[in-house]
């Protein structure tokens, strides 16, 4: 047969086609990838976009939308559909791949997708009530015309972008992940809204809190984590009186202990996830008008977590950022007033233990009673393999997780069901509709009113010279520590017994000091009637906020803009010099003394061209795990460890704490000796990180400032920022968290603003936009925000929206 | 070189609207016509496509200043964008010289005695 020898090629021809057409393992189809037509090289941006002109029916009239330098959209639309059609549609056009891969997550879907490496999470997020969540609030959201009305504008226009789609114009992350875009829904926007709570308002410590009294016992809990630190500067000045009886509430006579140590996972929250805010009023300022400026911290990636938007249409005027997923501006201002946030993070996430009667669990102890579970089935689709379907139990607390023993393995499981504000039903959007309208306080006051979660302190300032801060959300009216622990979940007295009224909420308006603040700290001073928390951030940023606005005047956008920057460390300025003090000099080199006197003229600014920001982060770690971590590590349990601030208040007034022993050592060690022998630790571990000592020693480097793609991927990110900053400083830039935007907003006849997210408006990182920001963020500067009155003359390019004729 | 020429044209235009794999029509056609021999055919076809995707790839690379290509080459681990232009070549220049050596193979084949 002649026919062979060409058969067999054809063969081979048709093989090497498919090999290249299909995704193997992490590589995606190679013919397809790397196809200059179709496949990533077609996202490569060339020039900046034309102008252009689309027709959908949906719409009612007309839109424009302008492009400016930065390429942020500005929004010009006749009836809210429009304007919220549109908004979504352009926010799909520059984020898709980020709108999407956020609602899947918050979905638990992304298994779908991605495979059975993203399974366990997927199982996480389902187990913990995500979708249940996000289910109650599309409930709660129906029933409010002018929301729903937004969110489902929104979904379509969404899915106008979304139907235009041939592969070749999918984001480049498709093609290297090989899947294709969904259909977008409403209820995404419930997902992504619950997902906010999950990132804010999604850690707890009630299990290795258990753990650690039961470790350690009352006077230890006490002493670090219920003494609160005479440094703490709280939210609410302890000048505010309050006028309110507030709700009592019934405790327990003795607190729950839970069976065994144990362990529970939680959403890694690390420090970092925060924010600063503050307004001054016009007697501080040199305009006479408040100026209010805002910083939220949050994970720092690329493309940004947020997206600049203005929308602009009758009644409604308001420029900020928005989320990607969800319609509205959520920090922002428009042209009477401005508003900001930072995290509250109040305790709206406990734990308890369930007893069970029997090993079907179908009904649990209550209240002298057994109570009937119920079930729900969680199906989760996983790409490339079989369905899994994951049966998740209900208490009236909440869904149920097994729990097993870190310290015994013969122990029976335990089951503890979370009570989570994600579960109730809520309508975030109804205050950030109110806020981009609103005009006086009592428009603020009524729009917070109607928060749940994740807790925020909303900071205000108007053209009237009002400044105010509430600090929002549904809270649980709870006893003194209530939650702190896990909770016995037999006993009514552990529930959550009722809600703190809203109007009970902390909040101040117009205090005496002419400035309102918040950095995460203890929301009121110990007079608040009610408990909120206990676990707040540590004093520095706070206090270092409030001490700077206390002494400031004639104050300019370009103060607050470098008070931004600041990058003052309160942490060093309270120990570094007693550390100095203790360490024993006889015992150091040559060498270690000369670095030791790089440390002693460091001013305690995290500043990225200075050495001892690095050196004295490193001791200092070494300096508190070399205290705690031989104790802690003699069990397997987890456990809580204490807060800095605390610590240094007690081990400065302790000097023969029992904890500077270390146990597995014969000899006594004391707190000379820990402190030495860190610094020649830290010494060593920062010499075999970063070399020889110079400049490779400076902060700018150890700090490790890293952006990574939403999705991980390499080459997609950007790594190795040279910064400034610290976890405890105002610019709270660390790793890969930090000020997510900085925006300082002048109110007066003409409101202006000013602002920088490290990104940029694309999520395409074949575009130069996508990071063109990056570099002024580093250096704290500002750009001017162009928030026009009426459609602009020059604009970058426009795109005109219309339905059919 | 004709044979070269005929091939990086059609498969410019069939590309433009037929997916990636399209780029192998041209040489099973080609190929057939021109009946080089074996490693000829291969050859030819080998460098139309390679010719005509690093070509595509390199413009798209200067007139995007880089900035993808280069990211592209930090994700697949080669380091440089110019290696990733030229694995956009050799990928569609093996698919077109194997089509190519395809497409002389039947002609050859079935013309013999």
């Amino acid at each position: 047969m002649k026919l062979i020898k060409p058969l067999i090629s054809s063969l081979l021809l048709l093989a090497l086609i498919i090999i290249l057409n299909t995704k193997l393992g992490s590589i995606p189809p190679l013919g397809k990838f790397f196809d200059p037509d179709s496949g990533f090289w077609a996202n490569a941006e060339t020039a900046i976009p034309d102008s252009d002109v689309f027709s959908f029916e949906d719409l009612e009239g007309e839109v424009s939308v302008y492009y400016d330098e930065r390429r942020i959209p500005h929004i010009f639309a006749d009836n809210e559909y429009d304007l919220y059609f549109v908004q979504g549609y352009i926010t799909a056009r520059d984020r898709l791949f980020q709108m999407e891969m956020q609602t899947y997550d918050a979905a638990g879907r992304l298994s779908e997708n991605l495979g059975d490496r993203t399974l366990n999470r997927d199982l996480q997020t389902r187990r913990q009530g995500m979708t249940y969540g996000s289910e109650k609030a599309m409930d709660l959201m129906k029933n409010d015309p002018e929301i729903w009305a937004a969110i489902n504008a929104y979904s379509d226009g969404v899915n106008s972008y979304i139907s235009k789609l041939s592969p070749s114009d999918y984001p480049v992350e498709y093609k290297i992940l090989d899947f294709d875009p969904e259909e977008w829904a409403p209820i995404k926007t419930a997902h992504l809204l619950k997902n906010m709570t999950r990132t804010l308002a999604g850690g707890s410590s009630d299990a290795i809190t258990s753990n650690t009294l039961a470790f350690f016992g009352n006077d230890f809990i006490d002493k670090f984590f219920t003494v609160k630190p005479e440094l703490n500067d709280p939210i609410i000045p302890s000048s505010k009186k309050w006028d309110f009886d507030p709700i009592p509430v019934q405790a327990p006579d003795s607190i729950f202990k839970p069976a065994s140590a144990l362990e529970l996972k939680n959403f890694e929250r690390p420090e970092g996830v925060g924010s600063n805010n503050w307004a001054v009023n016009g007697s501080k300022t040199n305009s006479g008008f408040p100026i209010l400026a805002n910083d939220p911290h949050l994970g720092l990636t690329l493309p940004s977590i947020w997206y600049e938007v203005q929308l602009h249409a009758p009644g409604l005027n308001t420029y900020g950022v928005s989320l990607q997923g969800a319609p509205g501006v959520i920090i922002g201002f428009n042209e009477n007033a401005a508003w900001g946030t930072t995290n509250t993070g109040t305790d709206v996430r406990d734990w308890y233990e369930i007893k069970f009667k029997d090993h079907t669990k179908r009904e649990y102890w209550h209240d002298e009673q057994w109570k009937p579970a119920t079930m729900r089935i969680e199906e989760i689709k996983v790409r490339g393999k079989e369905t899994v379907l994951d049966t998740v139990i209900y208490t009236h607390h909440g869904p149920v997780t097994e729990v097993r023993s870190q310290v015994n393995e013969e122990s029976e499981t335990s089951y503890h069901a979370l009570r989570w504000i994600a579960h109730d039903p809520s309508n975030e959007l109804k205050t950030f509709f109110g806020f981009n309208r609103m005009s006086t306080y009592d428009d603020f006051k009524e729009a917070a009113s109607h928060y749940v979660a994740p807790a925020q302190n909303f900071i205000f300032a108007n053209n009237e010279g009002d400044i105010a801060t509430w600090i929002s959300g549904k809270f649980p009216n709870k006893w003194e520590h209530q939650g702190r622990t896990i909770s016995d979940g037999t006993d009514p007295l552990y529930d959550w017994q009722g809600w703190i009224p809203t109007e009970h909420n902390p909040n101040v308006k117009n205090p005496e000091r002419g400035f309102v603040s918040s950095a995460n700290q203890e929301s009121a001073a110990p007079d608040y009637p009610y408990y909120l928390e206990d676990d707040y951030a540590p004093f520095e940023r706070g206090r270092r906020i409030n001490d700077l606005l206390a002494e400031m005047e004639n104050i300019t956008k370009d103060d607050i803009r470098n008070m931004q920057m600041d990058s003052y460390s309160y942490h060093a300025a309270t120990i570094l010099p007693n550390m100095l003090e203790w360490i024993e000099r006889e015992s150091l080199s040559e060498r270690e003394l000369s670095i030791l006197s790089e440390v002693e003229q460091w001013d305690f600014y995290n500043d990225s061209d200075k050495k001892g920001p690095g050196i004295f982060r490193w001791w200092w770690s070494n300096f508190y795990y070399g205290i705690f971590s031989d104790e802690y590590g003699t069990t397997n349990a987890s456990l809580r460890y204490p807060s800095r601030d605390r610590v240094i208040e007690v081990i400065k007034s302790e000097p023969d704490f029992e904890f500077f022993d270390n146990i597995n050592t014969d000899e006594i060690e004391n707190r000379s000796e820990i402190v030495t022998n860190t610094f020649i630790e830290t010494v060593e571990e920062l010499t075999n990180a970063y070399g020889e000592f110079g400049d490779n020693w400076n902060w700018g480097i150890v700090i490790n400032n890293d952006f990574d793609h939403i999705a991980f991927i390499p080459g997609f990110g950007k790594q190795n920022v040279y910064s400034s900053g610290g976890s405890e400083s105002i610019n709270a830039t660390r790793e890969s968290w930090g000020p997510s935007w900085r925006m300082v907003v002048e109110l007066g006849s003409e409101v202006k603003g000013w602002g920088v997210y490290p990104g940029g408006a694309s999520g395409n990182p074949g575009s130069p936009n996508y990071d063109s920001t990056l570099e002024s963020w580093r250096t704290g500067e500002l750009y001017e925000l162009k928030f026009m009155k009426e459609a602009p003359k020059e604009f970058l390019y426009e795109l005109k929206f219309s339905s059919n004729d | 070189m004709l044979l070269t020429f005929l091939i990086l044209i059609t498969a410019f235009l069939l590309n433009l609207i037929l997916p990636w794999w399209s780029i192998a029509i041209p040489g099973l056609i080609f190929g057939y016509q021109f009946k080089k021999s074996a490693w000829l055919s291969f050859a030819w076809g080998f460098l139309a496509l390679s010719l005509l995707w690093s070509g595509q790839a390199l413009y798209l690379h200067f007139s995007n200043d880089g900035i993808l290509s280069t990211r592209i080459g930090t994700m697949l681990g080669v380091g440089s964008p110019y290696l990733v232009i030229l694995i956009t070549g050799i990928l569609g220049g093996l698919i077109s010289g194997l089509a190519t050596l395809t497409g002389s193979m039947f002609k050859n084949n079935s013309s013999n005695k």
